[in-house]
């Protein structure tokens, strides 16, 4: 008889309560738990990821939900590594598919016990499986070098056989037509129609290329069609239709989906296009129209450059000619000039020889025109003596004629009869004011006038006096 | 001496090349004329490339160009 892990070692306890064994160490009843639930049945289960944590520790944690509950998962990070999931591609609401069994960790006298589901293997479920798958494909391939080699082929700039390979009806047919108008490119294209809608198409899709490619002169192969869900598109993420292509000898230019899908074959393309326009833009780099108006003017430059070449040639040979009859004709104008030179010089010296000649006259004059003004400063001063001189002898001349002249004044006035007069003497004056000198003259008169010092006094002769 | 390009941008690019060196004014008369010679070759290969699809587009389908080629074979 086998013992309960749960209840064993049950003795020696204190007593429990009545209907229930034990009471039993809890320690060891969680390892008998632990032991117990590890025994459950291993099996998938499928659901929600949330609360996922990449610790630093060794497990990874996150919970599985689904409408009607949930459980909490550990996963030991190696096994997580191998799932092939990275960190990225595990997040919070992805649906995964995890395989384990449950486990219990019985925790310490510190540690929290703990239950969960030990998860052994782990996968994305629905589309995200798919796109785990294409991540593990496209790690694969890049090692292989696959995703190179296309990209190493020499691509046409101007292609004059396009390869397409596409669905017969569709948009992408029309809108690549319409780039290769936009180029205004009118090569001859080779159309390979597969059906490119589900991932059976691949097997058509890779025939279609390698016929293109082994059929002659085709330069450049197209693969495209529109935009779709990733199981649409599964098709171009085929493994034999991507080797296909890597190993292909003529490049390949893929436009699948839109810009935010990512096939495989978009990787080991020699160019991945987001639309058909921009591949049938990626197929002829060449801008027809505005190559051939490129082109018209190189023919032009060389053209111009050529003429030009000839004629500066021979214009250098014209000019050699005329070298010696030029030169000839430079030296006399080199002679002429200095001629002149010698002329303006001879000219410039008689000016200057002129002006300082009269620049010497000038100050020979200055010299004499001060001596001059020296000698008549000298001559006034002696003047102005000469002249104080006579001056002064002028005036003592004057003062003795004066001195004469007063008096031969005194002596004139000594016999003045005025000077007679005024000591009482009179003169008798005739009519016609002439002094009367004798007595016969006064009789004579009759009337007359007898002078006073102080006035005149009528007078006449008396009668018997007269008679 | 002038080779034959291999391809349109080979023989776009080698123009070019001719035309910065003529514009240099550096090349002697026998090397300008060389270039000139080449260039008009060029330019009439390139010209050519231009031609071959610029005529019209033609549209074959895989089948019909298996066929057409394989009666000229015959």
């Amino acid at each position: 008889m086998t013992s309960d892990p749960l209840t064993t070692g049950a003795d020696a306890r204190p007593a429990g309560i009545d209907g229930y064994p034990g009471p039993f160490p809890v320690g060891r009843y969680a390892a008998g738990l632990r032991e117990r639930l590890r025994e459950f049945a291993h099996v998938c289960v499928l659901g929600e990821a949330s609360g996922v944590r990449f610790g630093r520790g060794p497990n990874v944690y996150f919970e599985l939900r689904d409408g009607d509950g949930g459980i909490p998962c550990a996963m030991w990070r190696d096994d997580f590594d191998r799932s092939g999931l990275t960190e990225q591609d595990f997040r919070d609401g992805v649906e995964v598919v995890a395989a384990g069994g449950c486990d219990y960790y019985p925790g310490g006298a510190t540690a929290s016990p703990r239950f969960s589901f030990r998860v052994k293997q782990l996968k994305l479920a629905g589309e995200g499986d798919l796109l785990v798958q294409l991540e593990q494909l496209r790690r694969r391939l890049a090692e292989e070098g696959l995703f190179e080699r296309q990209k190493l082929l020499a691509r046409p700039a101007l292609p004059k056989r396009i390869g397409v390979v596409t669905a017969e009806t569709g948009a992408a047919r029309r809108d690549f037509l319409a780039g290769l108008e936009r180029r205004g490119w009118h090569g001859t294209i080779v159309w390979g129609y597969a059906p490119v809608q589900d991932r059976r198409a691949a097997g058509a899709i890779a025939r279609a290329i390698q016929d293109l490619a082994v059929v002659g002169e085709v330069e450049t192969i197209v693969v495209t069609r529109g935009g779709g869900s990733i199981a649409d598109l599964w098709a171009f993420c085929d493994e034999t239709l991507c080797r296909t292509v890597a190993l292909l000898p003529v490049p390949v230019i893929s436009a699948v989906g839109h810009h935010v899908d990512r096939t495989l074959i978009d990787d080991v393309a020699a160019i991945c296009c987001s639309t058909p326009t921009h591949a049938a833009e990626a197929a002829v780099a060449v801008d027809c129209a505005l190559a051939r108006g490129l082109l018209l003017d190189h023919a032009r430059r060389v053209d111009k450059r050529g003429r030009a070449a000839v004629l500066d040639r021979a214009r250098a040979l014209a000019a050699l000619s005329r070298a010696p009859r030029d030169r000839v004709a430079a030296h006399r104008t080199h002679l002429h000039q200095k001629a002149r030179e010698m002329r303006a010089a001879s000219r410039r010296w008689l000016a200057l020889r002129r002006d300082n000649q009269r620049r010497m006259a000038a100050q020979d004059i200055d010299r004499k025109r001060e001596a001059a003004a020296a000698t008549v400063v000298t001559g006034r001063a002696r003047l102005n003596a000469r002249a104080a001189a006579l001056t002064r002898a002028a005036d003592a001349l004057e003062a003795r004629r004066r001195e004469a002249l007063r008096s031969h004044g005194a002596a004139i006035r000594g016999h003045d009869p005025e000077r007679a007069l005024e000591r009482g003497y009179a003169i008798a004056l005739g009519p016609d004011g002439t002094p009367l000198g004798s007595a016969a003259a006064v009789r004579e008169a009759r009337d007359f006038e007898l002078r006073m010092a102080d006035g005149r006094v009528p007078a006449r002769v008396r009668e018997e006096e007269g008679e | 001496m002038t080779t034959q390009p291999v391809s349109y941008e080979s023989a776009v690019e080698r123009l070019e090349e001719i035309i910065k060196r003529l514009d240099t004014g550096e090349a002697g008369l026998r090397e300008t004329l060389d270039l000139c010679r080449e260039g008009r070759e060029l330019i009439e290969y390139s010209a050519g490339e231009l031609d071959a699809v610029g005529k019209g587009l033609e549209e074959l389908k895989l089948d019909e160009l298996i066929e057409r080629l394989e009666g000229a074979a015959q």
